[in-house]
């Protein structure tokens, strides 16, 4: 195997330049150094497409498994993100029915487009908002309470309880901090679900704790309470993200809108926004043999990162990858990922902010605009997006 | 090997294989529009649906085990004749087989 030829090691990429401009950097590797080791992230970085999408098609040699994250720490539990093969199917599918199309063709779109309404309805027209604070975050956590089966939670539980948790899972320091907090997040949780679990006991419904309670083989409440957990932490952000990035597209690329509204293609912008920065940027797997990748040695025991931003960017894929571009003839773009884990939300996500919302905001604001784009501010090297969208509503 | 794909709007796809790749794969190896597979053939996606030509239903044989419950989630109308096509291999009996395209997978 090549003697053994190690991926060469970076020792100058820092965590904060990845949080703040990844994209420029992700370029540079694509073109120089594709198969990376990084220092400062501790993992073997994959940048190109073709790479990333083995890792996660190849689940029999790239495991979820890694024991060695603050995730089970946050989470308070082991969860399906990180199990394998039968075990992580078996609570997968125990939840998947109220993920799935069918479900939300008869449930949830109805449901989201009422929100949609009442949550514009709220925005003052004329007026300057942070529409990512004001609409992309309450709304997605409005949805997610919904088909999770705890629409008693607020939208400010919600948040509060999936950033908790992702901090805590992303607290690689191990600092006592930010699992003192998503312990009280987990304790809130944790006295919710108890009542709850009993409602859907009585009157079941087609929420993913129902679902999960009621099925003729339920998985262990301990895992069922994992899978709402872990629903929370990861499907907040991504639809809030998603939503922000799209709407700062079009609104710096007004032609583009104005084309999308004439032929209501609205999903392929969908596509297109997640694709230019996906809100999942990057993923971890643990390598349990020794294999090649892109003419490099990865030992066994050693994580690789698909980065799945750079994989939507590689230039042997994408014409003009830095551009918002919603008219791309094809766009397997990899933000929803692949194989086995690949996101459980992701129907939910392209039939409700995709299918829905960026239609109803164009049609409730036809005319909104971005007056100072250079003031909105994008963070993030494991989830990304902006962190303020200040619009015009009109 | 040779599958014939016939999308919704009656465009016909011929596309060469070789035995043991799947007919998602081919399908996406090959642009031809109608199938995503975005989850790479592991059941999690319901984006490669497909219907087996009536008269190669017998050849190609019955769902897979879990397939239905993922069929039940598909985007568009489910029949008899309704498969994954990530689970369909191709092998020397399914020479020419003839698979139709749903409107819609996502």
């Amino acid at each position: 195997m090549l003697d053994h030829l190690l991926a060469p090691l970076d020792d100058t990429i820092t965590i904060d330049q990845l949080t703040v401009a990844p994209y420029p950097i992700y370029k540079r590797l694509r073109a120089e150094t594709p198969v990376l080791r990084v220092k400062s992230v501790g993992r073997t970085f994959l940048t190109k497409a073709a790479d990333c999408k083995f890792v996660k098609d190849t689940p029999e040699i790239f495991s979820s498994d890694d024991p060695n994250t603050p995730m089970k720490r946050a989470f308070l539990a082991h969860t399906l993100m990180r199990k394998d093969g039968k075990e992580h199917l078996a609570e997968r599918m125990a939840m998947a029915p109220a993920l799935m199309p069918k479900t939300i063709q008869e449930v949830w779109a109805p449901l989201y487009r009422q929100l949609a309404d009442e949550y514009l309805d709220r925005l003052p027209k004329g007026q300057i908002v942070d529409l990512h604070r004001d609409l992309s975050g309450p709304i997605a956590a409005r949805i997610l309470a919904h088909i999770l089966g705890i629409p008693e939670a607020s939208d400010q539980q919600m948040i509060f309880w999936s950033q908790a948790l992702i901090d805590g899972a992303g607290n690689f320091g191990w600092r006592p901090e930010p699992f003192e907090i998503s312990d009280r997040a987990n304790a809130e949780m944790d006295a919710l679900l108890e009542k709850a679990i009993a409602r859907v006991r009585v009157a079941p419904d087609r929420s993913a704790l129902s679902v999960m309670v009621n099925a003729e083989n339920p998985i262990p409440t301990s895992q069922i309470i994992a899978n709402i957990k872990i629903a929370i932490g990861g499907g907040i952000n991504e639809p809030r993200d998603a939503l922000s990035t799209i709407v700062y597209g079009f609104l710096t690329e007004p032609e583009q809108l104005a084309e999308v509204r004439r032929a209501g293609k609205w999903g392929q912008a969908f596509e297109e926004g997640i694709r230019w920065v996906a809100p999942i940027q990057a993923s971890s797997r643990l390598v349990t043999e020794d294999v090649e990748i892109g003419g490099f040695y990865i030992p066994k025991g050693d994580t690789v990162m698909t980065i799945q931003a750079s994989a939507n960017h590689d230039e042997d894929l994408f014409d003009h990858p830095e551009r918002f571009d919603a008219f791309r003839a094809k766009n397997l773009h990899q933000s929803f990922g692949s194989g086995p884990h690949h996101c459980g939300g992701a129907h939910i996500a392209r039939r409700t902010v995709g299918a829905i919302m960026l239609e109803a905001l164009s049609e409730r604001f036809p005319d909104m605009t971005l007056p100072e784009p250079e003031t909105v501010l994008w963070r993030g090297f494991g989830f990304r997006g902006p962190i303020n969208l200040p619009v015009k509503l009109g | 090997m040779k599958i014939t794909f016939i999308a919704a709007d009656g465009t016909v796809t011929p596309v060469e294989v070789t035995a043991g790749e799947s007919i998602m794969r081919a399908a996406v190896q090959n642009d031809v529009d109608g199938v995503i597979g975005e989850c790479g053939g592991s059941m999690m996606c319901a984006t490669c649906h497909c219907y087996v030509d009536d008269a190669w239903t017998d050849a190609v044989g019955p769902q897979e085990d879990g397939e239905s419950d993922l069929l039940d989630c598909a985007a568009s109308e489910v029949r008899a004749s309704s498969r994954l096509s990530c689970q369909i291999k191709m092998r020397p009996e399914l020479d020419g087989v003839v698979i139709h395209l749903p409107e819609s997978q996502l």
